[in-house]
């Protein structure tokens, strides 16, 4: 990439033509002193996102998916290279920008105090305005819509400790679609879904994806969903950046053996999205 | 959808405030010394029109010198330990955590006896020195509970319980070294006692209270969404590591005021912020301010009763509270388990 | 609304005295003003010229305003005063420890009586600030005679010099006669049990020690502490001829006794063995006039053989004690005669 003039017309040419995320050559490295070896490194990895794109991070456990996770989300400090949102660097922002900008899902954790739907949805609006806030109605309004958007406005005056696990986790995806991010991040959101909660939740998240103009980011170990639901897959493994490009372009039969350690046969379906089937004993 | 308004808040400070203030008239005109209200009323008046000289001289003590500053020590000291408590509650995301629980007693209690022993008749320095005993057992378990140079909230629980534990065994061991006339004073500040007049004026306690309950305020929408995890307040924008570090202060140093002043009363710091989620919800925007109204009240109205049922007897404050208090907690208890 | 209410009452909490009003000399009307005295604190107290109605904060204190004759004067005492009986009937004022202060106001005290060890020094501070004047004796005696002296010192105060040095001669006296009576008898070994579990006993420099050579028995607790704390073996190892321990009289006869010889480790004892248990009442270790009947009586147990007449009238209270006094005399005088 040539660097064509300063910092604020590229950051202006990126938000013109939709790009979201640029991560250039981010590195990262745990416990990293001059006397040992660091205990894991992550990267050098490169990639790109646009609105509208659903991008899984792809790979088996301990490759890396998580810390790259954090990386995106400006909790940590690349070693090295940058991480952009909308043009800026995500660990400079300030703590309530970033929080405007990119949202992170996380699994839930346990209340301690009772909480209605609409009490935690309306958290979500926390960035916005100052500290001891007390909510607007435009407040109220955007996380409303938050909830609809998920598909859970009934859910709206119930206990949040009364909801199942799949109208939980919606409701906490409503809480960071309020926060009005342009990058929605989810750090393995189908772990405890059945098949069909896990369709599900691709499919409303592809959906938030093309119809509301967000950059959804799923770390993920899931072959087929990932495969099936995004536009652009990395694909990661021991730390390293293999491959990025399309599920098509990234599911290559050796590479993904090598991967997963896994006896797997990739299948081309019509659509043009690949499909993995175990290699059964024959 | 009904938000949080600072109207809404305003209506039920505004609603406590006048319990509160029933309360007061009522306390005051209780007691062993036979005044009519009439008489409180004439008194009150008399010396804001300037009139000081026309007020009985036994009015005046009974008012000003005895009623007045016990009440206004209750409230000071029951919001405190109740604004303290919620605090804690969030802080170390546990609801069965009170003022107490992280050793600010204990050092309170340290340093009073060590005051006996060293100056018994000297008046004030027990205050003085419960003060310093709590203010060093504060940096104390500070230190101890961070992990990675931050408050971690389990690892605070542990250094505080360690606390409580060695600084119990030190007072144990210093109690049976110090004769027994010294010891009683201890007794006394153990159970909670409002008799005594604070070392120093109520004006600058009361300043105290404001910036410490305040401070605490301030962070009432970061708690709110530390309590539904620590991470998510995050990735929300909460800067967590400083509101834990404001909680952990200005929560420590209300609660080491209130010991210093009055000894260690129970119940109170974790009682009420339990009764205001059960009227008012569980969001700190509102629970701070009424848990400090509904901590005065309930000092206050502890307070008249333990002055009064047995009279001349005084019961010692803490000794109502806990009587109240532990049936209400149990039916508390019983309800969530329900 | 809150902090207003709040601001409102720390503004109507007065942080000086200057803000009281002009009239306060005491709570009598247009009473003289006294002398200034310093009590045994070091405190600067302001007497009133005269003194006609006294509130006393500890039982010992209560009792030596009635020895002193000065009854009619005592307005108040507290819930524990109970020597001599007709103290209870006086009005309360509440706890020794945590005095109402409202009913002492209400009771117009000219001066108010405590002791150091058995008042808490907040409780006179609080009745300072209430324009109460307040004499605190220093009641750490070392000995009896000192506890003498300050009885003097305090009958002086109240007004009442005359009888103060006539109840003190009288007393001393009685200690003089005590004295000469046993000057050539060796001092007996007790234990003076102040309670038994955990076992508390009497340092040396507690005035029960100095009370205990009056009556002609040493403590054999040597120790520099106010009430130490002793182990068993250490009273095995002591094997006092004597232990005396506080009790009050509402069970009959020996019921101390009996209860040591059920107890393990006393019951092996050789003073429990045989009977060498004597009983003192409150008295004893109250700092107050009823300590020299108490060393009388405790004289004649551990010495009757210097007492071999009758010489003084006894109330009739002790009648009864004398009966059982004798009964164990005789119990325990054929061991005695092999030490």
């Amino acid at each position: 990439m040539s660097a064509t003039g300063s910092a604020a017309s590229t950051a202006v040419a990126t938000r013109v033509a939709g790009l979201r995320l640029r991560v250039e050559q981010a590195s990262y490295a745990y416990e990293a002193t001059d006397r040992s070896a660091p205990k894991f490194t992550l990267g050098p990895v490169s990639f790109e996102a646009q609105q509208h794109e659903l991008v899984a991070i792809l790979g088996p456990n301990a490759s890396g998916k998580s810390t790259l996770l954090t990386l995106l989300a400006g909790l940590t400090k690349p070693f090295s290279g940058r991480i952009e949102v909308d043009g800026t660097e995500v660990s400079q922002l300030d703590l309530r920008l970033r929080a405007q900008r990119i949202a992170l899902v996380q699994q839930e954790s346990e209340l301690l105090f009772p909480l209605r739907v609409w009490e935690y949805v309306l958290q979500g609006r926390y960035p916005y305005g100052r500290r001891l806030r007390f909510e607007s109605e435009e407040d109220c309004l955007l996380a409303g819509n938050a909830l609809a958007q998920v598909g859970a406005d009934s859910l709206r005056d119930r206990w949040m400790d009364q909801l199942s696990g799949g109208e939980k986790q919606r409701v906490i995806l409503a809480r960071a679609l309020a926060q009005q991010p342009s990058l929605l991040l989810l750090d393995e959101p189908t772990q405890h879904l059945d098949i069909g909660g896990k369709v599900e939740l691709l499919r409303r998240l592809r959906r938030l994806a093309d119809n509301n103009r967000y950059t959804v980011l799923v770390v993920t170990h899931e072959l087929n969903l990932a495969a099936e639901f995004s536009d652009r897959i990395v694909l990661l493994h021991k730390g390293r950046c293999l491959r990025v490009g399309t599920p098509a372009e990234v599911y290559d039969r050796e590479l993904l053996e090598e991967v997963f350690e896994a006896p797997i046969e990739v299948e081309m379906r019509p659509s043009g999205r690949p499909r993995v089937v175990l290699r059964g004993s024959r | 959808m009904r938000p949080m308004t600072p109207r809404r808040v305003a209506w039920i400070c505004a609603a406590l405030g006048a319990l509160l203030f029933v309360v007061v008239v009522i306390s005051l005109r209780m007691g062993a010394y036979p005044i009519s209200v009439a008489q409180i009323v004439m008194t009150l008046v008399n010396r804001f029109i300037g009139r000081s000289n026309e007020i009985p001289p036994d009015f005046w003590n009974v008012v000003y010198e005895i009623r007045l500053p016990r009440i206004a020590l209750g409230i000071l000291v029951g919001a405190s330990l109740s604004t303290a408590g919620a605090g804690f509650q969030a802080l170390l995301r546990n609801p069965l955590a009170d003022p107490y629980v992280l050793g600010v007693s204990s050092g309170a209690a340290l340093g009073a006896i060590i005051s006996l022993a060293v100056a018994p008749q000297t008046p004030g320095t027990i205050q003085l020195a419960a003060f310093v005993g709590a203010a060093a057992t504060i940096a104390a378990v500070y230190f101890l509970g961070r992990r990675g140079g931050q408050i971690d909230s389990a690892t605070l629980l542990l250094a505080g319980i360690v606390a409580v534990s060695f600084l119990s065994a030190v007072i144990m061991f210093l109690m049976t070294m110090l004769p027994g006339r010294d010891l009683r004073g201890m007794a006394f500040w153990l159970m909670g006692d409002l008799a005594t007049r604070p070392a120093i004026s109520s004006q600058w306690l009361y300043l105290l209270l404001i910036i410490g309950a305040g401070s605490i305020y301030t962070t009432s929408s970061d708690l709110n969404l530390i309590l539904t995890g620590e991470q998510e307040a995050r990735h929300l924008g909460v800067n967590v590591n400083r509101v834990k570090l404001v909680v952990y202060v200005a929560a420590s140093l209300l609660t080491g005021l209130a010991v210093s002043v009055s000894g260690a009363i129970g119940y109170v710091g974790l009682l009420v912020p339990h009764l205001m989620r059960m009227f008012f919800g569980s969001d700190y925007r509102v629970l701070i301010p009424a848990s400090a109204l509904g901590g005065a009240i309930l000092i206050v109205l502890a307070d008249m009763l333990a002055r009064t049922v047995v009279a001349p007897t005084e019961l010692p404050v803490g000794a109502m509270t806990a009587l109240v208090g532990a049936p209400v907690f149990i039916y508390l208890m019983r309800r969530r388990v329900r | 609304m809150g902090i207003a209410a709040v601001a409102l009452l720390s503004a109507a909490v007065p942080t000086s005295a200057a803000t009281r009003p002009v009239a306060r000399a005491g709570s009598q009307a247009a009473a003289p003003a006294g002398r200034i005295i310093t009590d045994d604190l070091g405190r600067r107290v302001a007497m009133p010229a005269q003194v006609n109605r006294i509130v006393t904060l500890a039982p010992s204190l209560t009792e030596i305003v009635y020895a002193l004759g000065l009854e009619d004067k005592l307005a108040g005492d507290t819930n524990e005063c109970d020597a001599p009986i007709a103290a209870k009937s006086k009005p309360h004022v509440g706890d020794m420890q945590n005095p109402n202060l409202e009913s002492i106001v209400a009771l117009h005290p000219d001066i108010v009586l405590a002791t150091t060890s058995i008042n808490r020094v907040d409780t006179a501070d609080s009745l300072t600030r209430l324009g109460i004047p307040v004499y605190t004796t220093d009641g750490e005696f070392r000995t009896v005679l000192g506890m003498l002296d300050s009885i003097g010192r305090m009958a002086d105060l109240i007004g009442a010099k005359a009888q103060g040095t006539d109840l003190v001669a009288g007393l001393r006296a009685r200690l003089d006669a005590l004295h000469a009576r046993l000057e050539d008898r060796p001092m007996a070994h007790v234990l003076f049990v102040v309670w038994p579990d955990p076992l508390l006993s009497v340092g040396q420099n507690v005035f029960i020690a100095d009370a205990l050579r009056w009556a002609g028995a040493e403590s054999v607790v040597l120790s520099k502490q106010n009430w130490p704390r002793l182990s068993m073996e250490e009273v095995v190892r002591l094997q006092p001829e004597y232990i005396v321990i506080e009790s009050d009289h509402s069970q009959s006869g020996d019921a101390e006794l009996t209860d040591l010889r059920s107890r393990s480790g006393w019951r092996d004892l050789d003073a429990v063995i045989t009977g060498r248990v004597i009983e003192v009442s409150e008295e004893a270790i109250r700092p107050s006039p009823g300590l020299v009947d108490e060393i009388e009586k405790l004289a004649r147990r551990v010495h009757p053989e210097a007492f071999s007449e009758t010489t003084e009238k006894r109330d009739s209270k002790y009648e009864a004690r004398a009966e059982i006094d004798a009964a164990a005399k005789s119990a325990g005088e054929s061991v005695q005669c092999a030490r």
